[in-house]
């Protein structure tokens, strides 16, 4: 499999993975990633969601992209400062706190790069400022935080405090209403994109909640959309989605055109290798596996070919990209990271 | 509407479902006995919980990796199907067939086997078998992938015999040998990786990898065989054509398809009516649905006989109590405990004790099993902030014009759960229990009140009864 996708004008390099799937209770390895974070020292905060049976572990994984596992913080499942239910999304400020969603708890609880709890905020209700399921979670230049209130169906504009300013959006299909959105994303001039979950299309909107434009519709061809979670916007105006319920990364550009998708290639991150070190005999069966195969036509749903298929994203549920222009991608069912450079 | 009509439609809904709450059967009764019978048996669009919503909220039934999330995942699509059936003649095969995580530990194939009980679970029977010979989980549970030309493994091939389709005494042992070197070069892909994987349990390095049926043509035992007195050159299909062709299977089916549906015990008039499942059995070529039809348009199914004659398993009784209660319509916290609920009650879905499956009927019930039943039916049911308790305490309001007798809220609340017959000594206690605080005030409750609590108490004890047990 090629390492690289290209268009003219864009080209995503498939760097590594990192990650190996973790049962346990800390350590590395991830649980059920859902969303990923880079301090500005480079530093990848990985937030478990976990499965019930480690919801008492809930927990952000801190490591490297050399894959060393440097550190976690978590004070599992509750509802005490630093708990969480059900983790969702995290974003930075311009001074290294993390944000973190929790749409069980209608809140959002800070860090610092320590795992030092900082504080909380938001109450649950539909007033303005109220939260009912925050979901996804972005920071603009001015440490304004953007918080998808995904059952209130809007967006809603909150100071770092957690001091509510303005909101937007209510159900609907028509342009500028919402269903259940998730993922959400600013730009580098400010201009705010939702991944409209339910609607299967990215919204774009000002820094004030006015509608811009909508990208793609319901489908599994190119430039369409099933259930997008996540959103990220490069320098350049690209538009990074994940494209959750096709199991793919789709990349659109500034003016909404479709670019280029990936469906995954992930490969052995340096944990897997050392898991199959020491695993001999599971090694020398995998040898001769087919690990791509073809499959029976009741497999032939995105969903049904990744659980059949190591290699492509199964559970895509954010994207994440850093300073150096690298691509994250989470994959909820394979507890893994998979990293693309942009060229 | 007659008491008896709604009395034979609950009795239906029961046996082909999970039960109704009591606008659905007044829906059903108007549309009519033969009408319902016919949706059931071609079930449409089964409007369950949809799947993105699930796989959003819960990354366990997205991964389906653990085995309570697999059962609480199946568990959700009972609750709120609107085609029953497809459910429960899922439950049907899954309790024939029974495949368990034990030695699998891959949780996601017994859960497609349980799709392919949907899509074939109500077709020919043999189709279903050819199904259930290439299911990967079947193939694993049961040793298939070991079963290689000129080095047979019997294990899925007597058990296709006297476990799935004919039963003991119909066949010889060199049957079950013939039978296995059809079945050889049956297996899955990757079978050896796979094999190694689940035998160690293994995750590593990210998480299962699903498996799908493979067949190798080089490791099949083409030879002649000679398979309940007919010879040729047998694959897997050929087996199973002449398996469906033989009085015993169809014997066999029908008396398992009628003790899953009408009773647990068989009688004479019982008797009659496998007999004449048996002949639908061959008049419509094997197909189940027909042999269903057969059952429930029989004088023995409609009879007061067949009613309350069978025990509730564990996850009809589950799923019969919170489709009452209208919980867990949306997906849940803590959502993945419902599995373990029924396995708590003797019925680990997923998980059956052996390749016999469950020891049903009267069994279900031993003195653990029914304090775990009666604690969960009782806590669903008596908790007035359910949806489907406040649709009985607002049919009560409703209809009540005026303060409730203790005998009146007792049938109010027997028909309302039903209709549900009890014996007297029962029906006396209860009384007596909603006498101790005399009539009820509905004409001013409020959510939660002391008047709602009564009835919710009193849901209490009904669910609580013998009678409730059974379906």
């Amino acid at each position: 499999m090629s390492t690289q996708t290209a268009t003219a004008d864009l080209t995503l390099q498939y760097v590594k993975t990192i990650g190996i799937v973790n049962n346990g209770y800390n350590g590395r390895g991830f649980a059920n990633p859902y969303d990923v974070a880079v301090s500005r020292d480079g530093r990848i905060f990985v937030l478990n969601r976990c499965d019930p049976a480690r919801a008492a572990a809930i927990r952000v994984g801190i490591c490297t992209l050399d894959e060393a596992y440097v550190g976690e913080f978590g004070k599992g499942f509750g509802t005490g400062d630093g708990q969480f239910a059900w983790p969702v999304a995290m974003a930075f400020d311009s001074q290294d706190r993390l944000y973190i969603t929790d749409e069980y708890h209608h809140r959002i609880s800070m860090f610092d790069t320590t795992g030092t709890f900082l504080g909380k905020w938001g109450v649950p209700g539909s007033n303005p400022g109220a939260l009912n399921g925050p979901a996804g979670i972005a920071i603009n230049a001015e440490d304004h935080v953007y918080v998808v209130d995904q059952h209130n169906h809007r967006i809603q504009k909150f100071t770092a405090a957690g001091e509510y300013l303005l909101h937007w959006g209510e159900a609907g299909t028509r342009d500028g209403q919402l269903m259940l959105p998730w993922g959400i994303c600013v730009d580098t001039q400010g201009y705010v994109y939702v991944a409209d979950w339910r609607n299967d299309r990215i919204q774009k909107f000002t820094p004030d909640g006015r509608f811009v434009a909508r990208f793609g519709e319901t489908g599994q061809g190119e430039g369409q959309f099933n259930r997008p979670s996540g959103v990220a916007v490069d320098p350049d105006g690209y538009i990074y989605v994940a494209d959750w319920g096709n199991e793919r990364v789709q990349v659109l550009g500034p003016d909404g055109s479709f670019q280029l998708l990936l469906r995954g290639q992930a490969t052995l991150s340096k944990w897997a290798e050392e898991y199959f070190a020491s695993n001999p005999e599971e090694w020398e069966m995998r040898l001769v596996a087919n690990l791509t195969p073809d499959l029976p036509p009741h497999l032939h749903t995105p969903y049904h070919i990744s659980s059949q298929t190591e290699p492509y994203f199964w559970g895509p549920v954010s994207v994440t990209l850093d300073h150096a222009q690298r691509l994250y991608v989470p994959e909820t069912n394979r507890h893994r990271v998979q990293i693309y450079q942009k060229r | 509407m007659q008491q008896h009509d709604m009395a034979l439609m609950a009795h239906l809904l029961r046996r082909a479902g999970f039960g109704a709450t009591r606008d659905e059967l007044e829906a059903a009764v108007a549309q009519g006995y033969e009408a319902v019978v016919e949706q059931l048996l071609y079930p449409g669009d089964a409007q369950s919980m949809p799947e993105d919503l699930i796989r959003r909220y819960h990354v366990d039934q997205s991964e389906l990796r653990q085995l309570d999330a697999a059962g609480t995942n199946w568990l959700y699509r009972m609750i709120t199907t609107t085609c029953p059936l497809e459910e429960k003649i899922a439950l049907f095969w899954h309790s024939l067939f029974a495949t368990g995580y034990a030695k699998l530990n891959q949780a996601r194939a017994l859960l497609n086997q349980i799709d392919m009980f949907r899509r074939f679970g109500l077709g020919r029977f043999d189709a279903l078998l050819v199904e259930l010979s290439q299911d990967p989980a079947m193939l694993l549970w049961l040793d298939n992938n070991n079963n290689h030309k000129g080095a047979i493994n019997e294990n899925y091939g007597r058990e296709l015999l006297e476990l799935f389709a004919m039963g003991i005494g119909n066949y010889t042992e060199q049957d079950i040998k013939e039978c296995s070197r059809a079945f050889t070069g049956w297996t899955l892909a990757n079978a050896e990786y796979m094999a190694v994987r689940a035998s160690k349990d293994s995750i590593w390095p990210y998480g299962r990898i699903a498996w799908h049926f493979q067949y190798r043509d080089y490791d099949h035992d083409d030879g002649h065989k000679t398979f309940l007195g007919e010879t040729g050159p047998f694959n897997g299909e050929d087996i199973i054509r002449i398996i469906v062709r033989q009085e015993a299977t169809a014997r066999f089916i029908s008396t398992r398809l009628f003790q899953f549906f009408a009773a647990d015990e068989i009688d004479a008039e019982g008797e009659e009516a496998i007999q004449a499942m048996m002949r639908t059995y061959f008049d419509a070529d094997y197909e189940i649905r027909a042999v269903l039809r057969t059952l429930f348009h029989s004088p023995y199914f409609q009879s007061a006989h067949a009613r309350y004659a069978r025990v509730k398993c564990p996850a009809e009784l589950l799923v019969g109590a919170i489709r009452l209660a209208g919980s867990y319509r949306m997906p849940t916290l803590g959502a993945h405990k419902l599995a373990d609920q029924t396995f708590y009650m003797g019925q680990g879905l997923l998980q059956p004790p052996s390749v016999e499956g469950w020891h049903e009927g009267a069994e279900w019930i031993d003195s653990g099993s029914l304090v775990e039943r009666i604690n969960f039916m009782a806590r669903e049911l008596s908790n007035v902030q359910n949806p489907g308790v406040r649709a009985i305490i607002t049919r009560l309001a409703a209809t009540a014009g005026g303060p409730l007798t203790p005998t009146q809220l007792v049938d109010q609340c027997l028909d309302l759960l039903g209709p549900l017959d009890v014996d007297p000594p029962t029906r006396a206690a209860l009384i007596d229990f909603a006498a101790r605080d005399g009539d009820l005030h509905l004409a001013t409750h409020q959510p939660g009140d002391t008047a709602e609590q009564r009835v919710g108490n009193m849901l209490r004890m009904i669910v609580s009864t013998r009678e409730f047990q059974l379906a």
